[in-house]
C-alpha cells in the first residue's frame, strides 16, 4: 500500500491542470501540476517519481506521447507506475497502448472515473491499494 | 452585265466625240473652200479680159498716133503701152497661170511681147512728127502687136473654161457636201441617243439593285424581329442616344417589364450604361443587380451588341437571369465551407472539449467543497470558473457560426471609412487601458463605398486591432506601443493596413496563420478563428488579405474593390 500516492499532471490548459491537481489533492494524493512539458520533464528528472503521470496529448508545441516516452527512458526508480493520457481531440483509435500508455481518456473527463481506474489499475497490476 | 454595259457606253462616248469633231472640222473646211472658190470665180477671166481690153486700146492708140502725132497723143500711147506691158505678167503669174497648162504654155510668147513692148516704150520718145518714117514705124508696131490679140483671146477662153468648171464644181459640192455633215450629225445624234439609252438602262439596273437590297434588309430585319420575338432568352433593343427601349421580346417583358417606358427598363438602362462607363463591362458584357420597382432583386448578365434597327444604329441587349445561378454559386461556396468545417471538426471538438473539461473538473471539485463546511467562497470561485469556460465555449461556437454562415447574396453598399472608424472606436478603450496608441490615417471620403457584409467587415478589422494589442502583451515595454491603421483608395480598390511594432509573427505560424484554430493564445483569449474568418469575409467581398512581417512588427493588408460609383469617382480624383 502506497502511503502517499502522488500524481504529476501536465496540461497547458492551466485551469484544467489546476482543477485536476485540486481534485487529486482532495482525494489524498500529492499533486504536482505543470502547464508545460519541459517543466514536467525537468521535475521528473529531478526525482519527482510520481505514482501516476497524467498528461494532455498536446501540451502547447509538445506532444504528450513524447513526454511519456522521455519519461520511460528515465531510471526505473524515477518512473511512474502508471501512465495516463487525456485529449480533447477526436482520435482514430481509443486504445491506450497505441499511445504507449496504460489509460487513455477523452476530455471532458469524469475525475471520479479516472481516479477509480487508476486505483484499480494499481491494485490489479501491482497489488497496490491506493484507496483513501 | 454591268461591265460590258460600261465599256459600251465608253465606246459610244468616244465615237460621239469623234463624230462631233469630224463634223466641226468638215464644216470649217467647207466654209473655207467655198470662200476660196468664190474668190477664184470672181478673179478668173477678169485679168485676161483686162489685158485684151488694154491690147485693143493700145492698137487704137497706135492708129490714132499715125495721123495725129502730138506730144499729148505720144504720152497717151506711152501710158497705154505701159499698162498693157504691166498686164501681161499677171496672166501667167496669176492663179490660173499656175494651174491652167494652156496659159502656162503661153508664158514664153507673152514674155516676148513684153520685151517688144519694152522696146516700143523705149523708142517712142525718139520719134518725131515731121519724120516720114514715123507713121511707118507705127504701122510696123501695130502689125507686130496684132497677133497678141488672138493670144489673149486664147487666154481668156481658157480662163472662162476654167471658171465654168469651177462653177460646176461648186455646184456639185453644194449639193454633195451637205449630205456628209448631215450624215455625220445624224450619226452623232444617234450615238448620243444610244448613250443616253444605255445610261438609263444602267440607272434602271442600279435602282433595281438598290431596291432589292432594301427589300433584303427589310426581310432580314423582319427575320431578326421574328427570331428575337421567338427566342426564349430575354432580348431588348435600346436606343443609346435617347436612353430608351425600342423593342422587347416576350422573355424580356416577363423578366423585366412589358411596357417599354416602365421604370424598371429605365433603371436597367442606367445600370448598364454606368457599367459600360465605369469599364465594368468586359468587352460588351455587363453584370448587374437590378432592383425592380416591387423590391425584387434580379441578377442579370447582359451581352451588348450593336445592331441596325429600323434603319438606326441601336444596341441589342441579350440578358440572362443569373439570379438562380448566383444562388447556386453561393450554395456551392457554402458547401465548400461546410466541407472545410467538417475537416475542422477534429480541431473544433478539441477547442470545445477543452472548456468542457475544465467545467467538468470545476464542478467535481465544487461538489467536494459542498461536502465541507464553510466552503461558500471556494464553490463560488468554481462557479465563476465554470461561467468563464462556458463563455469561452460560446465564443468558439460564435466564431464557428460566423465562419459557416451563409454568405449574403445581396450585399449592402456602405462607406468603408465609416466602418473602419466604427471598428477603431470599439477598441479605443482597450487600447487606452493597454497604453497603446492607435494612429489612424484614413484617406477615404464618404463616397468611397464597398459592397459586402458591413458587420462582418467591422468584425474583421476589430480582430486585426485586437490581435495587434495582444501581440504587445507578449512584448517588453521598451517598444513604442503604436498600432497604425491606414486606409486609402488606389485604382478602384481600397487598401487597408493594420501595422504594429509588436515583434511580428513567427515563420512557423505565418504559413498557416489564416487557417482555423491557428492560435498562440491561451484558451481564454483566442480561438484562432479570427483570421480564418477574416479571409472568408474578405473573399466574399472579392478582396484579398495578406500578412507580412515588417521591421518592428506585423502588418496585415486588406485589398477591397470599391463599389462602381466609388471606383469612378476615385478615378476622377486621381485624374
Ligand atoms: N499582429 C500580430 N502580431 C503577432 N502575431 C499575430 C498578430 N496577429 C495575429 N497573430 C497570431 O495569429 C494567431 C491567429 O490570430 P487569429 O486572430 O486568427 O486568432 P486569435 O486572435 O488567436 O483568436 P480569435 O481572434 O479567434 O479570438 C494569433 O493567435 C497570433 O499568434
Ligand atoms: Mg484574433
Amino acid at each position: 500500500m502506497i502511503r502517499e500516492p502522488s500524481i504529476l499532471i501536465c496540461d497547458d490548459e492551466a485551469d484544467l491542470a489546476g482543477e485536476l491537481g485540486e481534485f487529486f489533492a482532495a482525494c489524498g494524493w500529492r499533486a504536482m501540476v505543470h502547464t508545460s512539458a519541459p517543466d514536467a520533464l525537468e521535475a521528473l528528472h529531478a526525482g519527482a517519481a510520481p505514482t501516476c503521470l497524467l498528461t494532455d496529448l498536446r501540451v502547447g508545441h509538445f506532444s504528450g506521447a513524447e513526454l511519456v516516452s522521455a519519461t520511460r527512458r528515465l531510471p526505473n526508480q524515477l518512473q511512474p507506475l502508471i501512465y495516463c493520457i487525456m485529449t480533447g481531440h477526436v482520435l482514430d483509435t481509443t486504445a491506450a497502448k497505441d499511445f504507449g500508455v496504460d489509460l487513455l481518456y477523452l476530455k471532458p473527463i469524469d475525475p471520479d472515473l479516472v481516479l477509480s481506474d487508476i486505483q484499480s489499475f494499481l491494485e490489479d497490476t501491482f497489488k497496490l491499494p491506493t484507496g483513501t | 452585265m454591268r461591265a460590258p454595259l460600261r465599256s459600251w457606253s465608253a465606246t459610244l462616248c468616244a465615237v460621239t466625240f469623234c463624230l462631233f469633231v469630224a463634223t466641226t472640222l468638215l464644216y470649217i473646211w467647207e466654209n473655207k473652200h467655198r470662200a476660196v472658190l468664190s474668190q477664184t470665180v470672181t478673179n478668173s477671166g477678169w485679168v485676161a479680159y483686162q489685158a485684151q481690153l488694154e491690147h485693143v486700146k493700145s492698137a487704137a492708140a497706135i492708129e490714132h498716133a499715125k495721123d495725129h502725132f502730138t506730144p499729148q497723143v505720144v504720152a497717151d500711147l506711152a501710158l497705154r503701152l505701159e499698162i498693157l506691158r504691166s498686164r501681161l505678167p499677171i496672166l501667167y503669174a496669176s492663179e490660173e497661170g499656175r494651174i491652167l497648162p494652156e496659159i502656162a504654155a503661153m508664158q514664153p510668147a507673152l514674155q516676148a511681147y513684153e520685151r517688144l513692148l519694152d522696146r516700143m516704150i523705149d523708142e517712142l520718145p525718139a520719134l518725131h512728127p515731121p519724120d516720114a518714117g514715123t507713121p511707118e514705124m507705127l504701122a510696123r508696131w501695130a502689125s507686130a502687136l496684132a497677133p497678141l490679140g488672138p493670144e489673149l483671146q486664147t487666154v481668156l477662153m481658157a480662163s472662162v473654161a476654167y471658171n465654168n468648171s469651177l462653177f460646176e464644181r461648186e455646184r456639185t459640192l453644194a449639193t454633195q457636201l451637205a449630205i456628209v455633215p448631215l450624215a455625220l450629225l445624224f450619226l452623232s445624234g444617234t450615238s448620243l441617243v444610244a448613250m443616253l439609252l444605255l445610261q438609263s438602262r444602267r440607272d434602271t439596273a442600279r435602282i433595281a439593285e438598290v431596291e432589292r437590297a432594301r427589300r433584303a434588309i427589310a426581310d432580314m430585319e423582319g427575320n431578326l424581329r421574328g427570331v428575337i420575338q421567338a427566342a426564349p432568352t430575354a432580348m431588348a433593343v435600346i436606343d443609346p442616344s435617347r436612353n430608351a427601349v425600342r423593342f422587347v421580346n416576350p422573355a424580356a417583358a416577363q423578366m423585366v417589364a412589358g411596357s417599354l417606358d416602365h421604370p424598371d427598363w429605365k433603371r436597367l438602362i442606367e445600370v448598364a450604361a454606368q457599367d459600360v462607363r465605369t469599364g465594368d463591362a468586359e468587352g460588351a458584357t455587363v453584370k448587374m443587380a437590378l432592383t425592380k420597382a416591387n423590391g425584387d432583386v434580379i441578377s442579370l448578365r447582359g451581352h451588348l451588341c450593336p445592331v441596325t434597327w429600323e434603319g438606326r444604329p441601336q444596341v441589342l441587349v441579350v440578358m440572362i437571369d443569373t439570379t438562380r445561378a448566383q444562388h447556386a454559386d453561393l450554395q456551392s461556396l457554402q458547401a465548400a465551407k461546410l466541407a472545410a468545417l467538417g475537416e475542422m471538426a477534429n480541431a473544433l471538438s478539441h477547442e470545445i472539449n477543452q472548456p468542457l473539461a475544465v467545467i467538468r473538473m470545476a464542478v467535481a471539485n465544487a461538489h467536494r467543497h459542498l461536502e465541507t463546511e464553510g466552503a461558500r467562497d471556494a464553490v463560488a470561485a468554481k462557479l465563476e470558473r465554470v461561467s468563464t469556460q462556458v463563455d469561452r465555449a460560446k465564443r468558439i461556437i460564435e466564431q464557428v457560426r460566423h465562419y459557416g454562415r451563409l454568405p449574403s447574396g445581396t450585399a449592402e453598399i456602405f462607406p468603408l471609412g465609416q466602418a473602419i472608424e466604427l471598428a477603431a472606436g470599439s477598441v479605443a478603450e482597450q487600447y487606452r487601458s493597454a497604453g497603446i496608441r492607435l494612429a489612424l490615417q484614413l484617406d477615404l471620403p464618404p463616397e468611397h463605398t464597398v459592397s459586402g457584409d458591413r458587420a462582418m467587415l467591422e468584425h474583421v478589422i476589430v480582430n486585426l486591432l485586437v490581435n495587434a494589442r495582444d501581440a504587445f502583451a507578449l512584448q517588453d515595454d521598451t517598444r513604442p506601443r503604436t498600432v497604425w491603421l491606414r486606409a486609402q483608395a488606389q485604382e478602384g480598390r481600397a487598401v487597408i493596413e493594420v501595422e504594429d511594432a509588436a515583434g511580428g509573427i513567427s515563420d512557423d505560424l505565418m504559413s498557416r496563420i489564416f487557417e482555423p484554430f491557428s492560435t498562440t493564445k491561451v484558451a481564454q483569449k483566442g480561438t484562432g478563428l479570427g483570421l480564418a474568418l477574416a479571409r472568408s469575409v474578405v473573399r466574399d467581398m472579392n478582396g484579398q488579405i495578406m500578412a507580412e512581417n515588417m521591421r518592428y512588427g506585423a502588418c496585415f493588408t486588406l485589398v477591397l474593390p470599391l463599389a462602381p460609383a466609388a471606383a469612378s469617382s476615385a478615378e476622377r480624383e486621381a485624374a
